[in-house]
């Protein structure tokens, strides 16, 4: 018994000290929910980097997701920070970033945390569509597109074999930015609607359907994201 | 992307498990060259043996590496990883069976056994009347640690959820018993979470030759100890249920606590070594990622 009443209270100190000794050994940079580990996000992210298939049209990203409802990332940067590690990745309007994918950094079991404190985050990998320079989409490279990132999401996700690629979401900052028309083959333009979504970004929906045409957009969207059901 | 820590921290239950359910972490991409190690100290309440009706606490050391190349170590268990598909690992497995004594405390890896602390909790048989017979199992032969060599093979359903299997052979006092694990687990939370909590649900075969071994008395047994004899038979061996849970302090320093219910069935249940057909082993450890 007094063995294990010693084994005890030492696993108990250990407890006591885990975190505190943790937060110590940072110097108060790395507080509770507001880092990620390096690590487990370069696992996530280089299955794209490996992956074998057609996949000329897609990109692939880190998405910043703050905790809280409403916050804003306006102007933050994404830190990559380790022992002789420090890169600060830039974040566009939805918060994404391309990972780089390094080798010391890992080694060096880096964190990423945000260019401002009190901002609890996590995130995410996505796989967008890649955006034209001329804002011209061609709806069967657009479908095409859809597609290859239908076969990428088979590929990490057995459940998605059932889903069918139907369309591509065009997301723009705000309303003003988010004219995209429908150019039919035979001729005539089509404006298509835009709509609010939930994080206040205008999204506008461009459905595949047997007409072959363009998908012209005025101005450059921040992502266009596959739409699968 | 969630397998992340739910299963990395495999070694707590396979170096504390009665059960010593064989351990196949996640594939663990990662660039050429590196690994990434967990190294950790706790301390599991467990069966001193299974079945047992009394407990035991143990010093609990943990250890997971996996490398670049797919090896990798989790507690008990080695095996490389040899599938490319995210949704398909397999590979061969090995694996440390503990070894059980006349007191019938398991002997793992990293010297957990002049660690173990007897009588914490208490149990069935009080404490005078295990001294007066000079342990639980006195007169039972003594049973070495077995290798056991096979393969594992597990499916993802998605992200979150997979199929596991290994099949395992060398178990038991000639080396000729087989298991056949299956289970499924459903894994962890997203990337940036604090806490992850994973729960899996399995089934255990065993041949003859392994539940002989272990839950099986001899004539011989017989006549020197408490127990009659009793031929144990194959098939379904056992059903557990876990849950583990990992709070993640730093990207280096971590909690992992695990729970796992473990209703012993057929052949197994029926031996007159098995005090309490159901048990319930409880880990908790301080890890540190390399």
């Amino acid at each position: 018994m007094p063995h294990a009443r010693r084994l005890l209270a030492s696993i108990a100190l250990l407890l006591a000290a885990g975190p505190a000794s943790a937060a110590s050994s940072s110097a108060g940079e790395l507080r509770d929910g507001e880092w990620v580990s390096y690590r487990d996000a370069y696992r996530v992210m280089v299955v794209f980097e490996k992956y074998g298939g057609p996949k000329n049209f897609l990109q692939s990203q880190l998405q910043v997701l703050p905790r809280e409802r409403g916050a804003h990332l306006d102007g933050l940067q994404l830190t990559l920070a380790g022992k002789s590690t420090e890169l600060h990745l830039a974040l566009d309007a939805l918060g994404r970033t391309r990972l780089p994918l390094q080798k010391t950094a890992y080694d060096e079991n880096a964190a990423l945390v945000l260019s401002r404190k009190g901002v609890p985050f996590t995130v995410r990998p996505q796989v967008s569509i890649a955006a034209r320079a001329d804002g011209v989409y061609d709806s069967a490279e657009l479908r095409a597109a859809c597609v290859q990132a239908l076969d990428f999401a088979r590929h990490v996700d057995a459940g998605a074999r059932g889903r069918q690629c139907v369309g591509a979401r065009f997301v723009f900052l705000d309303k003003a930015e988010g004219g995209v028309r429908l150019r039919r083959e035979g001729g005539g333009e089509q404006a298509l609607p835009a709509q609010e979504a939930d994080d206040g970004v205008q999204a506008v929906l461009v459905r595949f359907g047997a007409q072959q045409g363009q998908v012209v957009t005025v101005n450059a969207p921040l992502a266009i994201l596959p739409v699968f059901e | 992307m969630n397998k992340l820590l739910s299963l990395a921290l495999g070694a707590a239950c396979s170096v504390g498990c009665g059960g010593a359910w064989a351990q196949t972490p996640a594939a663990n991409p990662m660039p050429d060259g590196s690994r990434d190690m967990y190294v950790g100290l706790g301390a599991v309440s467990a069966p001193r043996y299974e079945g047992a009706g009394s407990r035991k606490v143990s010093a609990l050391p943990v250890l997971q590496v996996q490398w670049s190349s797919g090896f990798f170590v989790s507690g008990m268990s080695a095996g490389l990883h040899l599938g490319v598909s995210p949704t398909f690992e397999f590979g061969p497995l090995l694996a440390v069976l503990p070894g059980r004594d006349e007191s019938g405390s398991g002997t793992g890896l990293d010297g957990i056994g002049p660690n173990a602390v007897a009588g914490l909790t208490s149990g069935p048989l009080d404490k005078s009347a295990m001294l007066m017979r000079g342990g639980q199992l006195t007169g039972i032969a003594e049973i070495g640690a077995r290798l056991q060599g096979g393969v594992f093979a597990n499916y993802y359903l998605t992200p979150q959820w997979r199929l596991t299997g290994s099949a395992l052979y060398g178990s038991g006092r000639e080396h000729d018993g087989a298991r056949l694990q299956l289970g499924v687990q459903r894994l962890a939370a997203s990337l940036g979470e604090r806490h992850h909590v994973a729960l899996s649900a399995g089934l255990t075969l065993a041949n003859r030759n392994d539940n002989q071994t272990y839950f099986g008395v001899t004539a011989l047994e017989a006549s020197r100890s408490r127990f009659a004899q009793y031929a144990a038979g194959g098939g379904l061996r056992d059903a557990h249920l876990g849950l583990r849970w990992n709070w993640t302090w730093t990207p280096s320093w971590l909690l992992t606590t695990n729970v796992q219910a473990e209703r012993l069935l057929g052949s197994a249940k029926d031996s007159p070594l098995v005090e309490r057909p159901t048990n319930v082993t409880v880990s908790t450890a301080i890890g540190y990622r390399f």
